[in-house]
């Protein structure tokens, strides 16, 4: 069954001194936010931007995807706790996406933990569609 | 221009069926936004999802590219509205994919026409960074109308 989420957005005026804010979600469970492009490619302060959204979204659908893999392999996981940091160059995209996670996983091996990680990176639809990204790095440790 | 860096953080407590998890901003702009599998892929019931995320960062980018743009067609926007909706499918062998991106702008723009507006839309759909990523895995679609336009409302 497809899903679907929608994100309203309102912009005044032209790129460089204008203002933009995300009203509205599907859920609810975010809105009012500001962005600006000064935000979004200089000192963010408190605003969020498409880049950070990005962020949010790569690492929330990787650990759901890795917490996925671990269970399969008979070791769910108590904690996952995962980061996402996004580049983007003005004017080229985003360039790279470094995801690190540490786990929390009862009887787990370090080598299975970051082969499982990889699969989550490889599989999880965010991933899927940020598959143009030249570069998404990977770093996975055992929290003992 | 140098590059820019942001970053997100999230914790996930349990397996996929009944875990959970909370998602925070690096700016603070938001924290603390729990989601599970089911509030994902069934109704939301108030939580955001990886691709609720996505909408509000399409959304946001392709606004920013369209008022860039218009800019350079000699309009800068009074207003634009925006709205992304993300599509999660099922696809052929069980796993979930992100398929489709659809885009609706309507835009107040002085000394422009429909024409004019649908040609400036294009560019700067190519312009967002995020619509080529999307593109390149799934379907990325755009329709945008004048206020006060033919097509407007």
């Amino acid at each position: 069954m497809a899903t679907d989420r929608k994100a309203q957005v309102t912009w005044e005026g032209d790129l460089m001194s204008g203002k933009g804010r995300i009203e509205t979600v599907t859920s609810g469970a975010v809105g009012g936010l500001d962005v600006s492009w000064a935000a979004r490619t200089e000192e963010p302060g408190d605003m969020t931007s498409p880049e950070e959204l990005i962020a949010a979204a790569h690492a929330s659908c990787f650990s759901m995807a890795f917490s996925s893999g671990l269970a399969k392999a008979g070791h769910s996981p108590e904690r996952l706790q995962t980061s996402a940091t996004v580049t983007f160059q003005p004017g080229e995209g985003i360039t790279k996406v470094g995801l690190e996670v540490v786990g929390r996983v009862p009887g787990m091996d370090e080598a299975q933990f970051e082969q499982l990680a990889e699969e989550a990176k490889e599989n999880c639809p965010v991933s899927k569609a940020l598959a143009g990204v030249p570069e998404i790095d990977l770093t996975a440790r055992l929290d003992h | 221009m140098p590059r820019v860096q942001r970053e997100a953080k999230v914790t996930w407590d349990g397996n996929l069926a009944r875990g959970r998890g909370s998602i925070t901003a690096g700016t603070g702009a938001f924290d603390d936004l729990t989601y599970s599998l089911a509030t994902r892929v069934e109704q939301s019931a108030g939580k955001t999802s990886p691709e609720e995320l996505l909408a509000a960062a399409h959304a946001a980018c392709y606004a920013m590219s369209l008022a860039g743009e218009l800019t350079i067609a000699g309009s800068a926007p009074e207003h634009l509205d925006v709205t992304a909706t993300v599509t999660l499918d099922e696809v052929e062998d069980g796993s979930h994919r992100i398929v489709a991106s659809d885009v609706v702008a309507r835009a107040r723009v002085p000394g422009i026409d429909e024409s004019e507006l649908q040609r400036v839309a294009d560019t700067a759909n190519r312009g967002c960074t995020f619509s080529a990523l999307i593109n390149a895995s799934g379907r990325v679609t755009v329709h945008a109308t004048l206020e006060g336009g033919t097509d407007g409302h």
